[in-house]
């Protein structure tokens, strides 16, 4: 059989852009054994063609796992249909380097791969074929914008001096307690916590003084606080504690270690050793609150008899 | 010819198509999952945006309704295929595609993937055969992730109203995977399948 010069050169420049092009093809029979590829295929895996071609691919590619990879070209062959994998589900099929290996950002070149039947001149699926498009660039793109997302979730969530939740996000957790134990009655308790005299602190020893003391006092209750507790900062030196399943005793025991340790505090600022306390209302949620704003009134009011008693305690309002 | 008119005989036609097609996709669906396959009956419609917009938003917020989004174009035919997952169990999936092991959450978003790809594959398949066309496939998208679908319909320039919607509500017998597959057909596609459908009437 004898091919036409013509039809040999068109041969020809096929073979070579398919050889060139920047796009990995892969060609498998059905038993798995490597009929043929390209180019990108052989640079990439930095493995000789001699040394794959015929050979099984799980041999050539031993990272790739045999059970799924067949499982996925199995529905190809049955329905000859097109399958895809991108990399949000499997970062990589073949691993390769980054195509830029020294300013990369990544070790490895993310694909997404569509995995294609081809059907032989008699009508049957012989081949499957693989394509691997390099979409690095795309996924770390992705990647880091979902970073980004997430900081800046937390920056808003925050408060930038304590540390603790802001007033804002404190309160949508807050009340989104409250509309829960709306169905689902618990023993939570608030607890409302003022320094007492601040407005003094500033004023003596000046505001950079001022906000070590807030520091402080907010280390304190991160670090005296359970994970499940919901600590924010809920106005300039008043802060608010939610104490999920913890009922008003606990919770005042809670408040009374939170305030001994608060009075014992030796703040360290330029003023010199500063000694603050604390004045704490302890409030449990109660059935007949109309709106979540009553709870907050509830512990204020603790908070307002512990000032007046003279401060420095903790005061438990019945509701 | 007003692409915005769904005459009777169009929506007869096409309907009798995505029969055939369905047919054929569910017949070779069972032999792939190896179970039965409830045949949908095919709805024809022009969808208006404020219901795709109502369809898409359900999808967000809720753990229990996913969607994948893939487009496909051929023969100046173009569309995206959409399949929402009304009520999907993982570990049926996890069953029917004979997958063992543990399910993760990047499992889960497989097996997702993999019976949107067969649905729609088979779908779209019989769908080309029977108007004598190839269609070209691009990746699957997980709505939801990494994709913000409230942005999703405003960004889209074509502003269009209503597109023409095949819906196939898809069951697996004794099996807790609901989903309806919608073919969208951008508006321009709508005058080329009016000649195809014509033709093969003839």
């Amino acid at each position: 059989m004898t091919q036409s010069p013509q039809g040999l050169t068109e041969f020809h420049w096929l073979i070579e852009v398919l050889q060139t092009v920047d796009v990995g093809i892969l060609v498998l029979d059905l038993e798995y054994r490597i009929t043929a590829w390209n180019g990108f295929m052989e640079n990439n895996s930095g493995i000789n063609s001699t040394q794959a071609l015929d050979q099984s691919l799980f041999t050539v590619f031993p990272e790739v796992s045999q059970e799924w990879f067949k499982h996925k070209a199995d529905t190809v062959v049955q329905l000859r249909n097109r399958a895809f994998t991108t990399w949000e589900q499997r970062p990589f099929v073949f691993k390769f380097r980054h195509n830029r290996p020294i300013t990369g950002v990544t070790e490895f070149m993310y694909q997404n791969c569509t995995f294609i039947p081809v059907i032989s001149t008699s009508g049957e699926v012989e081949n499957l074929a693989v394509i691997v498009y390099d979409v690095t660039d795309i996924a770390t793109g992705k990647i880091e914008l979902n970073l980004v997302n997430q900081r800046l979730a937390q920056l808003s969530r925050t408060d930038g001096l304590t540390q603790l939740y802001n007033r804002a996000y404190w309160e949508t957790l807050f009340s989104s307690e409250y509309m829960r134990l709306q169905r689902q009655e618990a023993e939570v308790c608030l607890i409302m916590l003022d320094i007492d005299h601040f407005k003094r602190v500033n004023d003596t020893y000046g505001h950079q003084a001022g906000d070590d003391v807030i520091r402080a006092v907010s280390k304190a209750i991160r670090d005296n606080s359970r994970t499940t507790d919901i600590a924010g900062r809920y106005g300039g030196e008043e802060f608010a504690l939610l104490l999920l399943d913890s009922d008003a005793q606990n919770s005042y025991q809670f408040a009374e270690r939170l305030r001994k340790k608060i009075a014992a505090l030796q703040v360290a600022t330029e003023a010199g050793i500063l000694q603050v306390t604390v004045s704490l209302g302890v409030a449990r949620w109660l059935p007949q609150f109309q709106h979540h704003g009553q709870w907050i009134e509830a512990a204020d009011r603790g908070l307002y008899r512990s000032k007046d008693q003279g401060r420095n305690q903790t005061s438990i309002e019945a509701g | 010819m007003d692409s915005d008119v769904l005459d009777e005989d169009l929506r007869d036609s096409l309907r009798e198509l995505s029969n055939i097609a369905v047919g054929r996709a569910a017949d070779l669906l069972a032999r792939l999952l190896d179970t039965f396959v409830i045949m949908p009956i095919p709805a024809v419609n022009l969808l208006e945006r404020s219901e795709l917009s109502m369809a898409l938003s359900s999808v967000q917020g809720t753990h229990s309704v996913s969607a994948v989004c893939q487009g496909f174009t051929g023969s100046k035919i173009a569309g995206e295929a959409l399949l929402i997952f009304n009520d999907a169990s993982f570990t049926d999936m996890a069953e029917l595609t004979h997958f063992e092991g543990e399910i993760t959450e990047q499992i889960e978003l497989e097996l997702l993937m993999d019976i949107s790809n067969i649905l729609i594959g088979a779908c779209l398949k019989g769908l080309a055969e029977q108007l004598d066309i190839n269609f070209s496939q691009g990746q699957p998208y997980l709505l939801g992730q990494h994709i913000n679908i409230d942005e999703l319909l405003s960004r889209n320039p074509s502003g269009w109203q209503r597109l023409l919607t095949i819906e196939l509500p898809y069951k697996l017998e004794g099996r807790l995977v609901n989903c309806d597959l919608l073919l969208l057909f951008s508006n321009d596609s709508l005058a080329v399948l009016r000649d195809k459908v014509a033709y093969m009437l003839e």
